[in-house]
């Protein structure tokens, strides 16, 4: 009888307990760990870096360590009136992204919710997104010379096109039952439109602008570096000019920080708009 | 005025188009629903009663055939016609009493009325704790009272349901049904439902339209006459009631047959 029902011991179950392993599919590690190997790529990357301008591989012009990029940065802000092209540059991306926004979100949308329009506007949308944006740029000189106008179109043409893409296939996404359902209860094409399908399809859209955003930073120093001015990019051409390879390396480190931040932020604004959700995808 | 006609079916034809001719998924079916009963749509999966319920709420056209509701003619989708889908359907960025009030506000039903409307048909589902959540909190079960409550509400002539508790687990889908016998004895309300569930065709309806699959014809109507003045409230009740093992046998059997046809043809 003590064979067929025996109890185990409670002590025994912390031996049993499943052991943490470094390599597991698809499970969750503890924050700790989180945090822990964030840092650590930053640490051996730094490391890396510094023992390779160490090592002389490179004359110390050409490979500054992170220390003197540093020190470049600071000096740029203090000294060089920096602040002023990261303004200029950040205004030039708001710029377009919004106007780009502007023309992409409504069209997307009609794009996702009717065939017609579709049927449209896919085959040109289609065409130009296959169309490098900075082939464009000897055009767009001509057209708009060397000032802020030919900076702005260039990063519109940039982004313009996936924008619609990506707002367009989120918005077909919209499940078909959440639109029948509006109109079996005597919503109209417009009311539909309007309380189904945009709200349905909001938080993805957000997450599409948070991608593109990304990319219009990657044009912002193509759109900067011709036809210099002001802004990071220009400052970076300034630098090269003179070989100053630590201040080159800080623009770029400019762009990657302003890049998280403004990631961040739109995720962040995800976060707090879209509470509803069950949980951020 | 008890048996009066409400919804009428006439020879429905329904041909999908494909690339080598079309699929013929409903053939001459006609019925009709009387005012205040809940008539059940069974049929093995196949015979189109989705679809026919579909082209009941003006989602799908018919081929050929007619209906009409109160005598007018049906063309496309209209709130006297209102609909609980299978898949959960509340408005995940609305609260309950949001989704709730959600047609009413289509229909400009005046604000303090349709709070009022509202708040009772969260209290006809039991879901009056939670009128401010929102649905991500909700279970599946929840979910599916929302979308009963929210399609009351709006007043439609005949509350349409595609296999509502399809996605439900079993126990949750007893206390669904018992409770939507609850709201019938309360409210005034016609109901034609799809289901695939003999059980659940027997425990709520009043008449099954029986259809036979490939393509969709209508096969039998059943009057559950073992029902007729019983007093039925929860599953145990309907188990134990005289001539309900003989229906669900006869059901049974009306299924098996289909499936045979199936085989042999």
């Amino acid at each position: 009888m003590t064979q067929a029902l025996r109890t185990i011991p409670a002590t025994r179950a912390k031996d049993t307990r499943p052991k943490l392993r470094i390599f597991e599919f698809k499970s969750e590690i503890p924050a700790s760990w989180r945090l822990t190997l964030g840092v650590a790529v930053w640490v051996i990357f730094f490391a890396i870096w510094q023992l390779a301008a160490w090592s002389g591989v490179m004359p110390a012009i050409l490979l500054p360590g992170p220390g003197k990029v540093l020190t470049a940065l600071y000096t740029l802000f203090a000294e060089s009136g920096f602040l002023g092209d990261v303004l200029v540059s950040v205004w030039r991306v708001m710029l377009s992204f919004v106007l780009a926004c502007a023309l992409a979100v409504p069209l997307g949308i009609l794009m996702g919710a009717f065939k017609t329009v579709e049927a449209f506007f896919s085959p040109f949308v289609s065409a130009w997104r296959y169309l490098p944006a900075p082939s464009f740029i000897p055009l767009l000189l001509m057209w708009f010379g060397a000032g802020d106008a030919q900076k702005l179109a260039l990063l519109f043409i940039g982004v313009i096109w996936f924008l619609i893409t990506l707002i367009a296939d989120h918005t077909k996404a919209v499940q078909k039952d959440l639109i029948n359902t509006s109109v079996t209860l005597g919503g109209s094409r417009l009311q539909v439109l309007r309380t189904v399908v945009v709200p349905a399809a909001l938080p993805n859209i957000v997450i599409a602008m948070r991608q593109m955003l990304a990319v219009s930073w990657t044009y912002l120093v193509i759109a900067e570096i011709t036809a210099a001015d002001a802004g990071i990019g220009a400052m970076m051409m300034r630098a090269k000019r003179f070989l100053h390879v630590d201040q080159i390396m800080a623009g770029i480190l400019v762009i990657g920080l302003l890049g998280l931040i403004c990631d961040y932020l739109l995720r962040a604004l995800h976060a707090q708009a879209f509470q509803y959700l069950d949980e951020y995808s | 005025m008890q048996s009066s006609t409400i919804l009428s079916v006439r020879n429905v034809c329904k041909t999908f188009p494909t690339r080598g001719g079309g699929v013929e998924a409903l053939r001459d079916v006609s019925f009709s629903v009387a005012r205040n009963e809940l008539c059940v749509l069974l049929g093995p999966s196949g015979c189109g009663k989705s679809t026919l319920l579909n082209i009941v709420a003006g989602l799908h056209t018919p081929t050929s055939g007619s209906l009409s509701l109160e005598g007018r003619p049906i063309h496309g989708p209209a709130r006297e016609r209102g609909m609980v889908f299978q898949s959960y359907t509340s408005f995940p960025w609305l609260t309950v009493l949001e989704n709730v009030e959600y047609g009413m506000k289509l229909n400009g039903i005046p604000k303090a009325e349709r709070r009022e409307r509202a708040l009772h048909y969260i209290g006809l589902v039991h879901l009056t704790k939670f009128r401010d959540a929102y649905p991500k909190t909700l279970s599946g079960g929840m979910k599916q009272r929302v979308a009963i409550a929210r399609t009351l509400a709006n007043a439609p002539e005949i509350l349409l349901m595609d296999e509502p508790y399809g996605a439900l687990d079993a126990e949750t889908r007893w206390h669904m049904q018992e409770m939507l016998l609850e709201i019938l004895r309360t409210t005034q309300t016609t109901i034609l439902l799809v289901t695939h569930d003999i059980q659940e065709a027997i425990f709520l309806a009043d008449r099954i339209v029986f259809l036979s699959a490939h393509p969709g014809r209508l096969k039998t109507i059943l009057e559950l006459d073992f029902k007729k003045g019983k007093e039925i409230r929860s599953k145990e009740d309907l188990v134990e009631l005289a001539g309900y093992p003989e229906c669900e046998r006869e059901i049974m059997q009306l299924m098996r047959g289909e499936a045979k046809l199936e085989e042999d043809a």
